[in-house]
């Protein structure tokens, strides 16, 4: 139209141009070369709705959008003076105040003929091109839409055209990849090393061909591996052709990371399920059994997949099968539980139907809507039985202690009594309150009391085993009794006392009966002194006769002289002397005879052992003398003294010297030596040896101390046997060894004095 | 009777026994010679006079009874006068049997012992004596001729003249003369004499051997 209208301009210059105008359905205007309207057309007015008046000089201007009216009005005005072509795009008000946009551009200039230079003529059309524009501001927007979402997706994006040559790729690809100039042009062989390029370009050719790929693979970014999810798409121009491939990368390293950390955890509780020693059931709403673990298997005894889509009542028995059922039906529907779910004690049935007590806890979990019950059950009965085995060995200790016919007692750390059994109330006649503490005490016999009560503060505070011999009050005849009391402590871990337990015994009858054994113990030592006496009794006999027959002699010697009245007053003086001499040495000899063989209690006194030796060593001197034995003492000067019996420790010697001296009695082809030692030995006691070269044992070793045994003709074989037993009751010890090469050692200890008493 | 006055020999181990016996034979005039032991003893050269021994039976070394037999057994016939202190049966009969004296226990009485030494002193004279007419007859018997000698000893042993002339194959006669001559040698007075003196001389040494 506007060409036809151009093309019309030259046949149509007397045509008059309003009219003209008039005629055109666009919009038109006709502009003065100052750019003032001069006038416009209908459609113009029909358009804007406003008058010629409104619509001429300047004032159409007022038409046209606020934002549009400056720029228009500079290419307006710069154009027309000019006289140059004009086009503008800008938005005119439409009767209903609406803007719409128009092409406004310059359609003809028409020279007047019969008028003045200034009438110069310009027509200006006004095309609607709203619904063009409004396209093109849908298509930016679009466009911009599109980058923005390109541009902030986590995503990798990027297309490449058919050469392999970037068109696009997003920020987060510049970014993986650290491009940071302009992408556009380069290839992958310019990006990435050889091999990757190499890979990436090998599925860019599957994509030209037509085919959507969709792959896993590994690249290195800037930060190192990735996991990733290429998509790659061919891109279609109008025609259907290729003319790009498209590129979407997700990456799934994270996820992937996840995924195994998933399944690591995964593995975990399953490896706890699989190994777990409590049985794990799972069930759902209905009660079902959806999972059981091994130990489900193995404390129920069912096979390993028997139990699944069972009732979880299998498990149970009969009684408890309601309980649960009513229960989980009421908890489903209220949320309300009826047991513990923590550790409550129950009881299971094994496929055997064997019915065992278990502990069981229950874990709750929704998944998909529905709920899924976890229990964990543990086989209890070894727990319940060791339990129950417990109490009745706690039973049948209190039963025993209260039952037992000994009295019992026990004590804090502090030695405070704090229990005491029935015997010990029935012995002493008092109440149990009034036994513990110190009330004890009171059954003590006063002269015991201090020494008894400072040995157990002592036991209490060095955490020693404590014993006692007391005197206790008997509440059935008020007479005191001899007994003895022991304590040992119970210690915890780390050694401290907890407790004493204690016990008394009443040992009265035992000690009567004790000292009467004493007593025969005494007169048999007596006896076997006797014995050895008797033994000694030629030597003994000779050793007295011999200074009471010098005494005759001198004396009838002196009867002789005197009656011849030869009796010089010098030798008698002399002869007397030694008639007094012998007769001494004859008491001195009966004397140590009679102290040997008195009968008397034995009496413990801190005695020299060597002195005693001596002693002894003069009993037996003439047997020793007379059988040419060679006595080789070794005493030890400065040793303890000892804690004894005098004459006791000389019958052991004694008897240790005189079997000693009969032992050689046959030997004539080597001397016959007799040591007789006294040391302290290792462990502080007094020991004593008496060694012979004389016949030894033989194959006697072990009997000699058995009583009645002997070697002798006229032994009674009680000698050794007495003499232990008198070292023994001296706390000491008595033993034989060989000697070397030949003979006899016999051996006693016996406690130094200082430490006997201990 | 042998010359010399006698001498008793003490021994005990106890000095004031030894003293006092000392002394109480003295009191009777013996000489007494006293020793501590009976090895000390026995190294002593024993006089040619009569003497007894005074001995301990219980003594260190050898006892009183071993010595008595240690004596014998040397040839030493000595008297032994046991003195013990605490003798029993066994052991006194065992010295007597050997040849002791007297087994007195002590203290004895001092007669009692002296009674002993005494006995002892007389018995070792006698057979001093005794000993000495043994000598004397078999030095005169060393003085016959080997022949001399074998006709006593067929004389002895009962043969007549005429059986020993008959075995030693000479004359009756010579028989004779050799008997008279030794019969002469031997200082017999009679064949009876001669059978005893032959005793005497082969008697001890028969049994001592």
């Amino acid at each position: 139209m506007t060409v036809e209208t151009h093309g019309a301009r030259e046949s149509s210059e007397q045509l008059d141009l309003r009219t003209l105008i008039e005629k055109i359905p666009a919009l038109v205007l006709c502009a003065l070369p100052d750019g003032s309207v001069e006038f416009v057309n209908r459609a113009w007015q029909e358009y804007t709705g406003c008058s010629p008046q409104q619509l001429s000089g300047w004032v159409w201007q007022t038409t046209i959008h606020p934002d549009d009216v400056d720029q228009f009005i500079d290419e307006w005005t710069g154009a027309l003076a000019a006289g140059k072509p004009f086009q503008s795009e800008a938005r005119i008000r439409r009767t209903d105040g609406q803007y719409r946009w128009f092409l406004i551009r310059k359609a003809l200039t028409v020279t007047p003929t019969h008028r003045s230079e200034s009438s110069l003529r310009t027509l200006i059309a006004c095309e609607d091109i709203n619904e063009r524009k409004e396209a093109e501001v849908k298509l930016h927007e679009s466009e911009i839409l599109l980058e923005a979402f390109f541009e902030n997706s986590p995503n990798l994006i990027f297309v490449k055209d058919r050469q392999g040559q970037y068109l696009y790729a997003n920020k987060e690809f510049k970014k993986a990849f650290h491009v940071t100039d302009e992408i556009k042009g380069k290839t992958d062989d310019e990006l990435f090393s050889a091999e990757q390029a190499a890979a990436f370009q090998a599925v860019d050719r599957q994509v030209l061909a037509g085919v959507p790929t969709k792959y896993e693979d590994v690249a290195l970014y800037e930060d190192g591996q990735h996991s990733r999810i290429v998509q790659k798409f061919p891109l279609f121009n109008a025609e259907g052709e290729i003319y790009s491939i498209g590129g979407v990368v997700t990456d799934i390293t994270e996820r992937k990371q996840e995924e195994s950390a998933r399944r690591y955890t995964e593995e975990r509780h399953r490896l706890v399920l699989e190994t777990a020693n409590d049985a794990v059931v799972s069930i759902d709403e209905s009660s079902v059994i959806l999972f059981a673990n091994p130990a489900t298997m193995r404390i129920f005894g069912y096979d390993s997949t028997e139990l699944i889509g069972k009732p979880l009542t299998v498990l149970m028995p009969e009684f408890l099968r309601k309980l649960h059922e009513n229960g989980f039906r009421r908890y489903l529907a209220t949320g309300q539980r009826h047991i513990n779910w923590q550790g409550t004690e129950l009881a299971g049935l094994r496929k055997n139907g064997q019915e065992f007590p278990v502990e069981v806890s229950f874990g709750e979990l929704t998944r998909d809507g529905h709920k899924v019950f976890t229990g964990f059950i543990r086989d209890i009965s070894e727990r319940k039985q060791a339990e129950d085995r417990l109490r009745a060995s706690e039973r049948t200790l209190r039963q025993l202690t209260e039952t037992i016919p000994q009295m019992l007692w026990s004590a804090e750390a502090d030695g405070a009594i704090d229990y005491c059994n029935q015997r010990v109330l029935d012995y002493t006649g008092l109440p149990a309150e009034q036994v513990h503490g110190a009330g004890w005490m009171k059954t003590v016999h006063p002269d015991d009391i201090e020494k008894m009560a400072r040995a157990w503060t002592a036991a209490v505070s060095t955490g020693e085993p404590f014993q006692y011999e007391f005197r206790c009050l008997r509440a059935a005849d008020r007479a005191y009794r001899w007994c003895i009391s022991g304590a040992l402590p119970l210690r915890d871990e780390k050694g401290r006392v907890m407790k004493w337990f204690g016990s008394v015994v009443d040992l009265h009858d035992w000690k009567e009966a004790q000292q009467a054994l004493q007593m025969t113990q005494v007169e048999l030592a007596r006896v076997s002194r006797l014995t050895t006496m008797g033994e000694l009794a030629a030597s003994i006999a000779h050793e007295v006769n011999q200074p009471l027959t010098a005494v005759t002699n001198n004396g009838n010697a002196c009867l002789r002289l005197h009656a011849a009245g030869n009796l010089e007053p010098e030798v008698l003086r002399r002869v007397l002397e030694e008639i007094v001499a012998d007769g001494t040495r004859a008491s001195a000899v009966i004397g140590r005879i009679r102290a040997f063989i008195k009968k008397k209690p034995a009496e413990k006194n801190e005695l020299p052992i060597n002195d005693v030796i001596e002693e002894v060593l003069a009993l037996a001197g003439r047997e020793i003398y007379e059988n040419r034995i060679l006595l080789e003492p070794q005493l030890t000067t400065a040793l303890p003294l000892v804690l004894a019996d005098r004459v006791q420790l000389q019958q052991v010697l004694l008897n240790l010297i005189m079997n000693s001296v009969e032992a050689m009695t046959p030997v004539t082809d080597r001397p016959r030596l007799l040591g007789v030692q006294t040391r302290v030995d290792e462990s502080g006691d007094v020991l004593v040896a008496v060694r012979d070269s004389g016949t030894g044992f033989g194959l006697e070793k072990d009997r000699v101390f058995t009583p009645f045994f002997t070697t002798k003709a006229n032994g009674m074989g009680m000698g050794l046997s007495i003499s232990r037993s008198l070292v023994e009751n001296h706390g000491g010890r008595l033993w034989a060894t060989s000697n070397s090469p030949h003979g006899a050692v016999f051996c006693f200890t016996l406690p130094a004095a200082g430490r006997s008493a201990s | 009777m042998t010359g010399g006055a006698p001498v008793v020999f003490v021994i005990d181990d106890d000095p004031s026994v030894r003293s006092s016996l000392k002394f109480l034979l003295s009191t009777v005039g013996l000489q007494v010679d006293s020793f501590g032991s009976a090895d000390s003893f026995l190294h002593k050269e024993p006089p040619d006079v009569p003497s007894c021994l005074v001995l301990d039976v219980r003594m260190p070394g050898l006892s009183g009874l071993d010595f008595q037999h240690e004596l014998a057994t040397r040839h030493i016939h000595i008297p032994i006068v046991f003195i013990t202190g605490h003798g029993d049966i066994p052991m006194t009969v065992r010295a007597m049997k050997a040849g002791a004296v007297e087994f007195l226990t002590k203290p004895f009485r001092d007669q009692d012992l002296l009674d002993a030494v005494r006995v002892a002193l007389e018995r070792d004279r006698a057979r001093r004596e005794q000993e000495k007419e043994v000598v004397d007859l078999q030095r005169r018997y060393d003085s016959l001729t080997s022949r001399e000698q074998q006709v006593i000893s067929m004389l002895v042993s009962g043969m007549l003249n005429k059986q020993i002339a008959g075995q030693l194959g000479t004359a009756e006669s010579t028989v004779k003369v050799q008997r008279s001559r030794a019969m002469e040698k031997m200082h017999a007075e009679s064949l009876v004499d001669l059978v005893r003196m032959i005793e005497k001389i082969k008697g001890p040494s028969e049994k001592a051997s």
